[in-house]
């Protein structure tokens, strides 16, 4: 039986069986209603609340979790009880060692699956690119990841974390629509494909500038029947990753801390990291992003990270030349499947099942039972 | 007695460069950040406290003498100081190696559990290095501030030299603690730190990078902080720098991105040179380029060997113009004499042991070649039939975590389980049990 791979994102939960050449067969959103019976109204009335159970990346909700997955699980692959297969996780950087042991339980225990895994989606990220050295540079709805990998291992002292994301962004286009319509009553909700639809990012800092005056607004009409215009908003919310201070933050942008986090590394990496950048997850779909990213690196790399430059042995006359590494982004190989970056975590998943299972490197029931949670930080990295 | 189950302790190791952070277990830190803070004064004292650092040496430590009503202040740590702000001081807690102002360390130790590890202090034991000169005072201070503020169930502390030994596998030898902001010998013999061994100097890797800084400037070279300058394309490949100015930026805000710019030149082409420097000898020796940040190359040359070896000939800092001299001579001596010295100090009959097993930990200790010279030289310094050995692990990462890495194995040994000092019996003996639970 081929195992499942889960990739449960903040916005998006992507599973399905482990067949790299397809995508993820089930994508849902991971919210989820909440129906509580109020006796206390009278007449039975049920009180819905939307409900996430990841947040910034991290599960928080367990037992949302836990129905979340045994609807994904039984209802939806396929599985039936008491016949579980495997079942590989992904989990972003930095995942505190409580949660990690905390889903192992939840697995062994509740759904008493035969085999278990989990990997930090940077590395997985570049599996499906098929690389095992590279740059991750994951935006997703919660959280930006960036993680140096070398050799298929994740240099965590030079990785970064922000708390920044997708959902910040919606936030920031919400308050901007407001201010250029203040009559119009927008719901947040309709905001999310509004955001996917119409923002994108200017050339370079200096076109932004320029584009409150000469940006054409656009007419849209929401589905309740309003009619909102849309003009620099769209580029404010593409640059609010590259200048955070938009978004209220005392930071610098996307692609400096790339290059000090490409710097933090040892020297004899720095080119292949920065030749082999992945920029993947959800916002990076945004019209314009890669190439202000490409654009900006180009900046930034020579000033940010100087490079040592090797001398020949001869006395003089000295040729110097510079080993200035421009960044350039990895392109999927043509046999992946469209929409790689969306789910390109899961993708790589689907790749690693295929090693792990076959080769017994993942925890079975009969080491869980032995050890308990805490194998999980031995056997799973 | 903390009977703990399988829940992972932590390990802290608060340097006077660096602080390092992560679970026992691990095989390198997960938290790495800087022990420098930044502080913007919140009430209108703010030209007070810039009149009173300004004038300050190299590590900017705070004047101790601004008392506690004033100190309203927002500190800003690891990531945060990265990012430059208006009037932001750059302070460090350390002083000569220990700790000064208990108020920053509360706030690392609280960025490395909530911000970095994002774990819950309360649910794990608590591994501490502490220098190996640390009085029982301090000692007293730390485990107060964890027990009654972090709450920790168990805690240790555990000296720097103690966990270096252990992370090589030796219960005996002489380590070499060459860190960023001083450079420590000690004896370790059986697990225990041999207190009159202990020697410490000020020269260090900071003091190296000051040294480096000077040297540059006296040639001649600007180094533009990064903050400072921003680049344009022209033209396609073409790139202009073009100057921002900050007036507001702090003097020692300044000088603390220059250090990090001249510490990375420091790393990347400094070498020690096989035998003492000789100004004259070195005068022709090709040089090596090094390309700043804003694009402007510069040739490092005799520099290259000099800075180095100031580790083993102090006086050398002297002939480089800007660096201050030391008041108290004793304490600046090189590095094979502390050796010698530290050696000495010990039992006769542990001498030929601790000679043949010299460890290098630190970051200082990356520097290329200084294995091999500093067993050279104090090969010739001891007497006759000692064998010596100093040995350093190859990888430069290990070298620089090595007391972490000697904490995270520590803390993860079984036999070690029963040596926590857990909260009940802090709360039953006080405090000033912990001199006798941790040695």
């Amino acid at each position: 039986m081929e195992a499942v791979v889960v990739d449960a994102g903040s916005k998006l939960l992507k599973a399905g069986v482990a067949l790299p050449d397809q995508g993820p067969a089930l994508v849902m959103p991971s919210k989820m209603k909440l129906e509580v019976e109020d006796g206390q109204l009278g007449d039975g009335a049920v009180v819905e609340e939307v409900v996430q159970p990841v947040v910034r990346g991290f599960v928080k909700d367990w037992d949302a979790m836990e129905d979340m997955l045994s609807y994904v699980l039984y209802s939806n692959i396929g599985w039936e009880m008491g016949e579980e297969g495997q079942i590989l996780f992904t989990e972003p950087l930095f995942t505190p060692k409580a949660l990690r042991e905390q889903l192992a339980q939840l697995m062994f225990e509740k759904f008493n699956v035969s085999g278990f895994y989990d990997s930090e989606q940077a590395v997985l990220s570049l599996y499906a690119i098929g690389r095992i050295s590279g740059c991750t540079v994951d935006i997703g709805h919660g959280k930006i990841d960036i993680a140096p990998v070398c050799e298929g291992a994740v240099q965590h002292i030079a990785s970064k974390r922000f708390d920044i994301g997708g959902t910040d962004l919606t936030n920031l286009f919400v308050q901007e629509l407001k201010k250029s319509n203040p009559s119009v009553n927008i719901d947040i909700s309709d905001v999310e494909r509004l955001k996917e639809q119409y923002a994108c990012c200017a050339e370079d800092q200096l076109a932004f500038e320029a584009i409150g005056s000469s940006c054409r607004p656009e007419r849209h009409t929401l589905p309740d029947g309003q009619v909102i215009t849309i003009g620099k908003e769209r580029y404010i919310v593409g640059e609010a990753l590259y200048q955070p201070h938009i978004l209220g933050l005392e930071d610098y942008g996307v692609v400096h801390q790339l290059v000090t986090s490409v710097s933090n590394v040892a020297p004899e990496y720095h080119r292949q990291l920065l030749e082999n950048t992945m920029l993947c997850g959800g916002t990076v779909s945004m019209t314009g992003f890669e190439d202000r990213f490409q654009r900006e690196a180009n900046l930034s790399v020579s000033a940010i990270c100087p490079s040592l430059v090797k001398v020949t042995s001869l006395p003089f006359p000295r040729s110097v030349w510079s080993l200035v590494t421009l960044p350039s982004f990895l392109q999927p190989p043509e046999y992946m499947p469209e929409n790689l970056t969306r789910y390109s975590a899961w993708l790589g998943g689907a790749i690693l099942a295929k090693i792990v299972f076959p080769q017994n490197q993942h925890i079975t029931k009969g080491e869980y039972d032995e050890t308990g949670p805490s194998i999980v930080h031995k056997k799973c990295f | 007695m903390y009977g703990g189950d399988e829940v992972s302790a932590i390990v802290v190791d608060v340097g006077s460069y660096s602080c390092k952070a992560g679970y026992a277990g691990d095989d390198t830190p997960k938290a790495v950040f800087s022990s420098v803070v930044g502080s913007i004064e919140q009430t209108g004292e703010a030209d007070e406290a810039k009149a009173g650092t300004a004038s300050d040496s190299k590590n900017g430590a705070k004047p101790m003498d601004v008392d506690k009503a004033k100190t309203k202040r927002k500190l800003y740590v690891g990531q945060e100081l990265e990012f430059r702000r208006d009037h932001m001081e750059v302070i460090s807690p350390m002083k000569d190696g220990t700790v000064t102002d208990w108020d920053i360390v509360d706030n690392i130790w609280n960025h490395a559990f909530k911000q970095r590890l994002l774990i819950n202090p309360e649910e794990h034991p608590m591994l501490i290095a502490e220098p190996s000169t640390n009085t029982g005072q301090q000692r007293e201070k730390a485990a107060e501030l964890m027990f009654e503020k972090y709450k920790v169930p168990a805690l240790f502390l555990a000296k720097n030299a103690v966990l270096t030994s252990f992370a090589s596998g030796r219960a005996t030898s002489l380590v070499v603690d060459s860190g960023g902001g001083s450079t420590v010998v000690a004896a370790v013999h059986d697990g225990y730190v041999l207190q009159k061994s202990v020697a410490t100097s000020p020269i260090s890797g900071e003091f190296l990078t000051d040294c480096m800084m000077k040297s540059l400037e006296s040639k001649g070279v600007v180094i533009r902080p990064r903050y400072s300058f921003k680049k344009k394309e022209v033209s396609p490949g073409e790139y202009k720098v073009m100057d921002l100015d900050f007036p507001n930026t702090t003097e020692s805000y300044r000088l603390y991105c220059m250090r990090a710019i001249a510490s990375d030149i420091k790393e990347s082409v400094c070498r020690v040179p096989d035998t003492a420097f000789d100004e004259v000898a070195y005068a022709n020796v090709p040089t090596t380029s090094y390309e700043l940040p804003d694009g402007q190359t510069i040739e490092v040359g005799a520099d290259r060997f000099k800075i180095p070896d100031i580790l083993f000939n102090p006086s050398l800092s002297q002939t480089i113009p800007g660096v201050d001299g030391f008041a108290d001579s004793m304490s600046a001596r090189g590095l094979p004499r502390m050796v010698i010295d530290s050696v000495n100090r010990c039992d006769v009959d542990i001498r030929k042991e601790l000679l043949g097993s010299i460890l290098l930990s630190g970051g200082s200790s990356s520097i290329l070649q200084l294995k091999e010279r500093l067993e050279k030289e104090v090969l010739e310094e001891s007497p006759g039939n000692a064998r010596v050995k100093v040995l350093a692990s190859g990888n430069s990462v290990e070298r620089r975590f090595s007391v972490w890495i000697g904490g995270s194995i520590l803390a993860s040994l079984g036999s070690f389980q029963q040596m926590w000092f857990s909260k009940a019996e802090y709360e039953e003996h006080g405090v000033s049990y912990i001199q006798r639970k941790c040695p």
